[in-house]
């Protein structure tokens, strides 16, 4: 106890292994437990009035954003889902209307994060007044397809698993009987795995944050039970002093073989992340007009591209479609312009969070298109609203 | 901000999805992506679906008719009044129209309210309008009249005949699973007298004439049978009737050439399709109101039944007759028994045992209906313009049959000769124009319950927000005037689950339900007879539901439509909807972001016809028939057969059902909603 009270002040750039000192959290945390302790410090001590972060539905493929007021209830939100696809950037955008009278703490995903950032460069979210805690994440996997995929490929009934994680590239299930581990690689090339945007997304680690929290680099006798914190900036850097301070959080600085580990683990998975995106971007390469047509030929103009996409901003009230010269009113499938123009809009912006492919009611792949334009625009052409602080 | 998860109001796919509330208020929909069914993904009328609930439109009092004008009253007043005039009748001078948009429990509790308390036998709803066939007549072949696969394993088809059907913007997300299987490799048959969105994706499109469904259907099986490509096996061990169905296929009647002089589609392509079905090894028949809405309607449905027996796919994934119901719980309404020949579960009420377990069940000290079948909606609409004064009394819930049914002139006239109207619903319509009470109801966000969808699958409605105003669940109103007419001990529950419970106890398909069993996503397809039974996903694996177990094959001749065009009314009028709007309207009129985007009807004619007629694209024009004539304006295109025109049916201000014959199938009564004969005329210019 007595060492910290001789430590320095936290900063931007330290690295510590942290842990939450409540048993409560500790029960229903993975590693450690920390992001959840340091949310919970933040409520109890009105930094913020609200936290939104994610929690288990029905069961293990369910994840349901929630927004907690009270901290009491915040070790519901503790543990991580590899099932989580949803986007709490998308909630905060039109749910949360930005939050713009409202401190909120929010757990970010690098998609999540992204999206923010893009967001508050067109004045859509303030982000003075949002307090985040980034979560590593190597990608997710669509809830239903991981049950298929637990079903099919692991021969286990998907009922019967109460933990799941992705660990040193594999995809592990824990069931009532034992436990399973399959190399994602191995998955992916099947057909089966993370979601295709998450495959070819680069930012794992999100250091635009104020925290970046996750278990890679956790090694030593803290492995498994305390979260890799790295401080990104002096929000960041002050709760998580007066987290400790307070007690509610713990830490110990972090084990230099570990932060090396760590750094290769990211590298890793950024290198994995090129590979699928030359796969993936070349294919399209030779036949992209054709392949769009085809592709969106089987649009019913469900609007759930526009609905979730964190960074896509639409005219609200009436009158677009009686005023398109372009775009048929309520034909089917509609009008090439309907797709053109939306990729238009959001050819700078687009995270490649996946959102718009993953609820397309016809399986266009419409990630594979805006991530290509955004990721070749970025390189042949000067950034309108200045250069982005991450890359993906 | 909370998340409440729900199942969609509108189609009978049974998508999830997420209501976000705040404050206590629905404000949006959010993606659900752990549902089996739908994945998170919707339809349009599924993101919106959020947007009519707090219209302001919303009926928040009951309504008593004086004067001639609604004025508002309290619920003791309206009760009092509905109670002490259904008390005045007697019990065949009432009828019910239940409703399959509202929840299993509503409909149940509409059901033991027409035959305990009114005691009346004549209860329907409309699935008389859409479905009546399927249910008739794959009852009569299968011994099990719904859906025969699963959702999800269409997907696994490796050739999808679909006939009738508009799956893109009828039922999107089932549309899905057959461009799943098509993106596997699977042939895609599309039988439809319109070139539809869906039609679009097809490998073998087939443009045929409304109405000659079984002339298509006999020349694939004469077509499968003289090539030797029939399932011998699956024939003689599992099914009936295998000579009677032969001697009528293998007439010269349906000779390719003959077949295709009827339909209009060209022989090559009746012969490709036969032989692309019959040699898949996984064939899946998808239909609905193409096949439904005829005075053939139950010959339809059989022969698609036909086909399925005579090359075996039925009982596996992929394959089935797979009949997409069109309401949300249209399924399950009739599994409620809100029919005038069953209980529920399809118990016959003319069957003793049944009559007599209903009574004991529901223990009504007086008795209940007696065990005869009583009035279909269809037949019903006849009775009171042919007989008026034998029905004296209806009782609607969610409905509304001054657009959905067949010649709306007919239909005023039969409702105006009422003594007493009693209409629920969410929001005043053409319907409630002429009820004497109207009661205010809670929509789907604003109950808890349980719905069916087509693929026999129980799920949940859950509590989002209150209902508005003094707004009430449908149940609860029932059960507040069986309350006022004596009848509360027979009513007594609490809770929706209360409900459930007794309804379970009676209805064997359900009989292994709770709650708790159906608050998961995968939930459970019934039939699911025990609390430990998973529920069947796929029926007719081993076994039909016959007595021997054995499906029956039967010899359809095929028969025109009532009323075929002629010179003075020259065109097949077909009527249908649109991916914008559901039925009346009454909900996605109020939907902003639907209705901009179809806003009012229209008359589709074929780019050829047009120009003889000299009709140009968007011109205002008239449609009429022997019923009557609407105003609309024109949609040419060449996506439509020639001799055909199309109208959707959910728009008042061009009512398409003006238009329609009230002509029925014998069995099922259904109208024959996709064939009459029209003409088209241009509005003479007066200026």
């Amino acid at each position: 106890m007595g060492l910290f009270e001789s430590k320095p002040a936290v900063k931007a750039g330290d690295m510590v292994y942290a842990w939450t000192t409540e048993d409560k959290i500790a029960q229903k945390a993975e590693c450690g437990g920390a992001v959840t302790g340091l949310l919970k410090y933040a409520l109890a001590n009105k930094m913020v009035d609200a936290v939104l972060a994610v929690q288990k539905g029905q069961d293990i493929y369910d994840a349901v954003p929630t927004i907690v007021t009270d901290p009491n209830d915040l070790p519901g939100t503790a543990g991580s889902l590899h099932c989580g696809t949803l986007l709490l950037a998308k909630v905060v955008q039109k749910f949360q209307k930005g939050s713009p009278g409202k401190k909120l703490a929010v757990t970010v995903k690098g998609c999540d994060l992204m999206a923010l950032h893009e967001l508050a460069k067109r004045k859509g979210v303030n982000l003075s007044n949002l307090l985040l805690i980034g979560v590593n994440c190597g990608g997710t996997v669509s809830p239903v397809k991981a049950r298929t995929m637990i079903r099919d490929v692991y021969q286990v009934d998907p009922n019967t698993v109460h933990k799941e994680e992705i660990d040193k590239g594999q995809f592990i299930i824990e069931y009532d009987g034992g436990h399973k581990g399959i190399s994602i690689d191995e998955l992916e090339d099947e057909g089966y795995g993370r979601r295709s945007n998450c495959r070819r997304c680069l930012y794992k680690v999100p250091r635009q944050a104020d925290l970046a929290c996750g278990n890679w680099g956790v090694i030593g006798d803290k492995a498994g039970k305390a979260t890799f914190v790295e401080v990104c900036s002096d929000k960041g850097a002050d709760l998580l002093q007066k987290a400790v301070k307070g007690g509610t959080v713990a830490t110990a600085p972090a084990d230099p073989k570990g932060i090396e580990i760590r750094k290769k683990v990211e590298g890793a998975m950024v290198k994995l992340g090129q590979k699928w995106r030359k796969k993936d971007f070349t294919s399209l390469k030779a036949n992209l007009w054709n392949k769009i047509g085809e592709e969106t030929s089987r649009c019913i103009k469900c609007y759930s591209c526009i609905e979730n996409c964190p960074v896509c901003m639409p005219v609200s009230g009436n009158g677009t479609e009686t005023k398109s010269l372009m775009v048929e009113q309520g034909a089917l499938p509609p009008s090439p312009m309907f797709h053109m123009r939306r990729f238009a809009h959001i050819s700078d912006s687009c995270v490649n969070c996946g959102q718009c492919e993953e609820l397309c009611a016809m399986d266009i792949p419409l990630a594979l298109f805006s991530h290509a334009i955004r990721s070749e625009a970025d390189l042949a052409f000067e950034p309108k609203l200045g250069v982005s602080n991450y890359s993906n | 901000m909370k998340y409440v998860q729900t199942t969609c109001p509108y189609c009978g796919t049974g998508c999830s999805f997420n209501l976000v509330v705040d404050k206590g208020i629905v404000t949006g929909v959010a993606p659900y992506q752990r549902s089996p069914v739908n994945e998170g993904k919707l339809c349009p009328k599924g993101t919106y679906a959020h947007e009519f609930i707090n219209s302001p439109d919303r009926l928040k009092k009951p309504l008593i008719k004086k004067d001639g004008k609604f004025v508002e009253a309290s619920w003791d007043e309206a009760l009092k009044l509905v109670a002490e005039k259904f008390k005045s009748y007697k019990p065949d001078e009432c009828a019910c129209l239940a409703s399959a948009r509202v929840s299993n429990e509503d409909n149940y509790a509409m059901m033991k309210f027409a035959r305990g308390v009114l005691k009346t036998k004549h209860i329907d709803h409309c699935a008389r309008l859409c479905h009546a066939s399927t249910v008739a007549g794959l009852a009569n072949i299968f011994g099990s009249g719904a859906m025969t696969n699963s959702i999800g394993d269409i997907a696994e088809s490796k050739c999808v005949f679909i006939i009738g059907s508009n799956t893109f913007e009828c039922h999107p997300l089932i549309g899905r699973r057959v461009m799943q299987a098509k993106a596997k490799g699977a042939k895609f048959i599309y039988a439809d007298p319109r070139y539809t969105p869906t039609g679009k994706q097809a490998d073998l499109y087939l443009q045929f004439r409304s109405g000659t469904d079984v002339a298509l259907m006999n020349g694939m099986m004469q077509e499968i049978i003289k090539n030797g490509w029939e399932n011998k096996e699956f024939i003689q061990n599992r099914c009936n009737g295998f000579d009677e169905l032969k001697k009528e296929v293998m007439k010269d009647d349906y000779s390719l050439l003959n077949v295709s002089k009827i339909t209009g589609v060209p022989a090559d392509k009746i012969k490709t399709a036969a032989e692309w079905f019959a040699k898949s090894g996984a064939s899946a028949i998808l239909y609905s109101m193409g096949i439904t809405q005829h005075t053939t309607g139950v010959d339809n449905v059989k022969s698609c039944g036909n086909l399925q027996m005579l090359t075996g796919n039925l009982g596996r994934p992929g394959t089935g007759v797979n009949a997409l119901r069109g309401q949300n719980n249209v399924q399950g309404a009739c599994d409620m028994g809100c029919l005038p020949v069953v209980y529920t579960a399809y118990q016959k009420v003319i069957d003793e045992t049944a009559q007599k377990k209903f009574a004991d069940g529901w223990k009504f000290p007086d008795g209940i209906a007696k065990g005869e079948n009583g009035y279909e909606v269809t037949t019903l609409m006849n009775v009171l313009t042919e007989k008026p004064g034998e029905i004296k009394c209806l009782y609607i819930m969610g409905e509304n049959p001054m657009i959905s049914d067949p010649d709306l002139t007919h239909v005023e006239h039969a409702l105006k000769t009422l003594d007493f109207l009693v209409v629920q619903d969410i929001f005043l319509n053409e319907t409630t124009e002429f009820a004497d009470v109207v009661l205010p109801a809670a929509c789907y966000a604003e109950k808890d319950g349980t719905q069916t969808s087509t693929e026999r699958r129980v799920q949940m409605w859950r509590k989002a927000q209150d209902p508005p105003g003094e707004a009430k669940g449908d149940w609860e109103i029932i059960a507040s005037i069986a309350a006022k007419m004596g009848y509360g001990a027979q009513f007594p529950w609490k809770t929706s689950e209360d409900v459930f419970k007794e309804m379970a106890t009676l209805t064997p398909s359900y009989g292994g339900m709770t709650y708790e069993r159906l608050n998961r996503p995968e939930a459970l397809h019934w039939p699911c007879p025990a609390q430990d039974h998973p529920g069947t996903p796929i029926l007719h694996g081993e076994k039909f539901g016959m007595p021997d177990g054995k499906g029956l094959m039967t010899g359809i001749p095929f028969k025109w439509p009532q009323e075929v065009p002629d010179n003075d009314y020259p065109f097949v009028l077909t009527t249908g909807r649109s991916i914008w709007q559901w039925h009346t309207g009454t909900m996605t009129r109020r939907s902003a972001s639907l209705e901009r985007e179809e806003p009012t009807g229209w008359v589709e004619i074929n780019t050829e016809d047009a120009k003889k007629l000299g009709i140009a694209d968007k011109e205002k024009v008239k449609a009429k028939t022997r019923r009557g004539e609407i105003t609309i304006p024109a949609r040419v295109t060449p996506d439509i057969m020639p001799g055909v025109v199309f109208i959707p049916f959910h728009y008042v201000e061009c009512a398409a059902n003006v238009l329609t014959i009230n002509a029925l199938d014998p069995i099922a009564k259904i109208p024959e909603s996709k064939a009459c004969a029209v003409k088209i005329e241009k509005i003479a210019e007066a200026k």
